[in-house]
């Protein structure tokens, strides 16, 4: 509208008074808004600096009272901040709260002011010169449709930018490999926690018996690990695999088998970095990466313990990554994976009996889905599964407190089971001379014969031991049964019977499994000293060899080469 | 002068609503008592007694009855102000912008395409109630019920008008808002409408900040062009455009007959007066006879990309639902393409669901928003179709009218027209007539004894 406020405005002198008294009015409670308004901001402005440092101070001082829980002057502190922080906070929410209701309140009496104002000084309209209608319409058309299409290229545009936006597939159709190795393919390798079938055999027999760290003799490469874990070596063929972590990362290593070198890490569970994970209180003995790693030759899988099971290819592009949840594990969970086809088997023992949550999982490997889950009457447990070929079959064994079971690992279909376990079962079975060998930790060891179906405990079980260790694995040569106690007792029972052939004091600590290599028999001490002895008829020590290093990991064997774990290192051995 | 107390008023008015705000954004850590307290459980206000529910359906439907009454028989802008005053505090500040009838427009839509969801009936007659009052009086909702206008209105300053071709362009966005709107609500997306609702923080005093610096914009933009949410965004007001189209009784600017005197030329702050047509030039009349039948050709064309373009944007549109945002981080921290982890998924891993379960789900929800963007980019084809043909029809217009679909009743007009000061002046005249014969009456019956 064209205004002429001189001539065309209308406004009386009784009317004057009063429209100067609006713009008064206006003036006032713009100038009251003002001031409100400066001091608000400014109270917003300082409280949110002052408060800011506050808090940091306060989170600091929170972090420090971790480390030093019993400074009661800290603690103090602590109290006298956190109060001040909220009084101050709450003064500040007050003040903004209050001021917001002023500020309304002046605002609303500007704008009538304001409003007043101009309608007691009216503009009268004035009429402009009468333009060419028909030209005036015409335009305006003309125009309108020139805006409507500029709106459809603004609309195209806009489509076209939120319409080029990469898609996240869900189900990528990238070439995942299916396929499985054969029998061959993983006895020569070393694809799990002891070996292709878990039993801690070597199908070599040209590895080293005598090497020297300090001369570097037979020790082919030594290459430093990031993080710690208490998981052994695996390796497939040019690949040496390893996890380890701490309550920030966890994390799978790639070695290159030829020089050590670190080929890449593979970062997984970021669960671990949750505030919730704080809870976490891992045990020195077990750690954030306890369980050895799985592979296929196709990918490596790894679980922590925090729960969070991770697949990687052999360059270690991520394939998929799954949360079971953080296990109910007193010392924390070591289930190592095993491997069945293209499932990966994980024994997620948890809690007590009553508690229920102890459950068998059969992972698909090339995509994480959940392909079988087997509920466990079990409470936890530390030992590793393992899959034998029995009579033409394949058996998942496990071991638990208080139940041995065996499932058909395809579906997970429970075989027979053994009511024979008891107390914190960390040793893992063995199969061996057409038994399976399963310890009751201090108490027995104990062969069952696999052919039965249902509760076998009165029916299958062929002899006890009453020798049995509480840390260490057992291991078979077929003919003789070997058990190593943590404190270093040696005993060895012919399988077929139980009956002791001998035993040996070994004077050192073991927390590693033995292994069988050939004829001879391979004791890492966690001091780091390898023992190398011919067991028949009786124990002869061939070498005594001592790493340096402390060592809680079991040893692997690959062709002519022996991987060893240290507390910081790992070590290639070879010819 | 002006222009220093527009300026000043602008820039008080900026800072004011942004600190009105900034308290709302303030947030704190519980405490952390190491003495063995234990922090009482957290307890829910009980929800207001459903009476209130019948209480402001009935202030609704007097409101409207009351705007209806006062925008086509008593013609008065001071009423209607004031009556948008009542609305603003009531709808508004005392209700805080809720029920509102604009939001109520997506549940009405989730009803539909949701069987599990039952629309409250208080929402139901709010979105219900100003669209049967258009069909019978025109925008009398928006003239002075509608606590989001009302807002608008009371901040109108000086207003400054839009060329109606400007105005054809923007009124698009209305269009596209209230696609988008429905598509969201349709899939269970998202009440965009709530969302983004400008004006809310004010009513209730708190809010998102950068939701509040949205209303802060539209209520300086609206100090100089009137009503801008209304024109360019409502959607809401689209469906009340369409249904004052084919409304009983109308505004009218004169009272009676037009002397096209032009005095009411420039008297809407919302450009809805409509000027007298005349015959177009043949020549002009020939060519837009061939662009119209070229425009209608092109419509199927328009409505067949718009839902293509719709269609492609499916991916985009799928963020807004929780389930695919959830789905799409899952799969980013499973492949490793991003750091860390959110609430949201950490709080997926703890149930214990399998991934594949969540991507199917995303996945099924992807390929809703496929078929909802064919339709939304189909509605918005036609809309620009029928909007390029609307605007190339020359319709015969011999008085200065209201228009229809524009108008938002707010009276403004009325005082402009001769004739309406005419009316009142007859009507007070007729009043005092009335008033002296009623004495004269009394004093023949004896009343002057």
């Amino acid at each position: 509208m064209t205004v002429n406020s001189d001539s065309t405005s209308r406004i009386s002198g009784a009317a004057n008074q009063w429209y100067a008294s609006a713009v008064s009015t206006a003036i006032v409670g713009a100038v009251f808004s003002l001031i409100i308004l400066v001091l608000l901001v400014s109270n917003f402005i300082r409280s949110s600096v002052i408060q800011a440092q506050r808090e940091q101070e306060l989170i600091n001082q929170k972090v420090e009272i971790q480390n030093r829980p019993g400074d009661e002057q800290l603690l103090e502190r602590i109290r006298r901040l956190d109060l001040q922080y909220r009084q101050n906070l709450f003064r500040n929410l007050d003040f903004m709260r209050k001021g917001a209701y002023l500020l309304l309140g002046s605002v609303v009496i500007t704008l009538i002011g304001f409003k007043g104002a101009s309608s007691l000084k009216k503009r009268m309209p004035t009429l402009q010169p009468a333009a060419d209608r028909l030209t005036e319409q015409v335009c305006d058309a003309k125009f309108s449709r020139l805006a409507v299409t500029a709106g459809i290229v603004v609309l195209g545009f806009g489509a076209l930018l939120l319409a080029v936006r990469p898609e996240i597939a869900f189900f990528e159709t990238i070439q995942l490999d299916t396929s499985i190795p054969s029998p061959e393919q993983i006895s020569k390798n070393w694809p799990r926690f002891r070996g292709p079938e878990g039993l801690g055999i070597s199908a070599y027999t040209n590895v080293p018996d005598h090497w020297d760290v300090k001369t570097g003799e037979g020790i082919l490469w030594k290459t430093e690990v990031p993080l710690a874990g208490m998981n052994s070596p695996v390796v497939w063929e040019d690949r040496v695999f390893l996890s380890g972590g701490d309550p920030n990362s966890l994390e799978v290593y790639c070695f290159d088998a030829f020089d050590g070198r670190l080929l890449w890490t593979g970062s997984v569970g970021r669960l671990s970095m949750r505030n919730d994970n704080e809870s976490l209180d891992v045990m020195e003995d077990t750690g954030y990466a306890a369980p050895t790693v799985a592979t296929d030759g196709r990918r490596i899988y790894a679980i922590f313990a925090t729960g969070v099971v991770g697949s990687f290819d052999f360059d270690g592009n991520k394939i998929w990554e799954k949360d079971l949840g953080m296990p109910d594990n007193m010392y924390g969970y070591a289930c190592s994976l095993a491997m069945f086809e293209n499932l990966l088997l994980i024994q997620n023992d948890q809690g007590y009996v009553e508690d229920e949550k102890s459950v068998f999982i059969a992972l698909e490997s090339f995509s994480g889905r959940t392909i079988w889950q087997a509920k466990r009457p079990v409470a936890s447990s530390w030992t590793s599964p393992i899959v034998a070929q029995i009579d033409g079959r394949y058996q998942l064994i496990t071991c638990s407190n208080p139940l041995v079971i065996a499932y058909n690992p395809a579906d997970g279909t429970e075989l027979w089971r053994a009511d024979c376990l008891g107390a914190d079962v960390a040793p893992s079975p063995i199969y061996a001379n057409g038994l399976v060998f399963v310890i009751e930790p201090h108490m027995n060891t104990l062969a069952i014969r696999p052919d039965g179906s249902g509760d076998v405990t009165e029916t299958h079980i062929a002899y006890k031991i009453d020798f049995a260790p509480d840390i260490c694995s057992p291991v078979s040569n077929g003919e003789m049964l070997f058990l190593l106690s943590t404190d270093g007792l040696l005993c060895c029972y012919k399988t077929e019977d139980g009956t002791k052939l001998w035993e040996k004091e070994m004077g050192e600590y073991f927390q590693s499994s033995p292994s069988v290599v050939g004829d001879k028999l391979y004791l890492l001490s966690e001091e780091g000293v390898m023992f190398i002895a011919e067991v028949e008829p009786e124990y002869k020590e061939v070498a005594k060899i001592a790493l340096g290093e402390k060592c809680f990991a079991s040893p692997a064997f690959a062709d002519g080469r022996i991987y060893i774990r240290g507390r910081k290192n790992l070590y290639c051995i070879g010819n | 002068m002006t222009n220093f107390r527009h300026i000043t008023v602008t820039v008080v008015f900026v800072l004011i609503l942004c600190s009105i705000g900034s308290a709302g954004a303030i947030r704190f850590p519980p405490p952390e008592f190491e003495s063995g307290y234990e922090l009482p459980d957290t307890t829910v206000p009980n929800p207001r007694p459903g009476i209130y529910d019948y209480i402001d359906t009935i202030v609704l439907v007097l409101a409207l009855g009351l705007s209806s009454y006062l925008v086509l028989k008593k013609r008065s802008r001071k009423a209607i102000f004031a009556l948008t005053v009542f609305s603003l505090i009531y709808f508004g500040f005392y209700r805080r912008g809720c029920v509102c009838s604009i939001g109520a427009i997506q549940n009405i839509v989730l009803s539909f395409f949701d069987p599990g969801y039952a629309v409250p009936f208080v929402v139901l007659l709010f979105f219900l109630l100003p669209l049967v009052f258009t069909v019978f009086f025109g925008r009398t909702f928006c003239a002075a019920v509608c606590p989001l206008g009302a807002i608008q209105d009371v901040v109108l300053l000086r207003p400054f008008s839009v060329p109606s071709w400007l105005e054809n362009g923007l009124r698009l966005l209305a269009y596209v808002y209230l696609g988008a709107a429905v598509l969201f609500a349709a899939t269970g997306s998202a009440f965009i409408i709530c969302r983004y609702d400008p004006f809310v923080s004010f009513f209730r005093l708190s809010g998102n900040v950068n939701v509040l610096i949205l209303g802060v914009c539209f209520l300086i933009v609206g100090m100089f062009i009137g009503r801008p949410y209304c024109r360019f965004f409502c959607p809401y007001g689209v469906i009340l455009r369409q249904l004052s189209r084919i409304s009983k009784w109308r505004v009218t600017i004169t009272p009676d007959e037009c002397i096209k005197c032009r005095l009411c030329e420039d008297s809407c702050p919302f450009g809805a007066v409509k000027k007298p047509v005349e015959q177009w030039p043949a020549k002009e009349y020939d060519r837009s006879k061939k662009r119209l039948a070229l425009l209608i050709v092109l419509l199927p064309i328009l409505i067949f990309f718009g839902g293509w373009a719709g269609y492609g944007l499916r991916t985009t549109t799928a963020k807004v639902h929780a389930t695919v945002r959830l789905a799409e981080r899952v799969r980013l921290e499973e492949t490793g393409k991003v750091e860390g982890t959110t609430d949201a998924s950490d709080a997926f891993r703890s149930t214990g669901t399998e991934t594949s379960e969540l991507y199917d789900d995303a996945s099924n929800i992807r390929a809703r928003f496929g078929l909802g963007g064919w339709i939304f980019g189909g509605f918005v084809g036609f809309v620009i179709g029928m909007k390029l043909i609307g605007v190339s029809i020359w319709r015969k217009r011999t008085d200065y009218e209201a228009d229809r679909a524009s108008c938002l009743a707010c009276g403004r007009c009325f005082e402009y027209c001769p004739r309406e000061h005419l009316r009142r002046k007859k009507d007070s005249t007729s009043q005092n007539i009335t008033a002296e014969e009623s004495d004269k009456a009394e004093f023949k019956s004896g009343g002057g004894r």
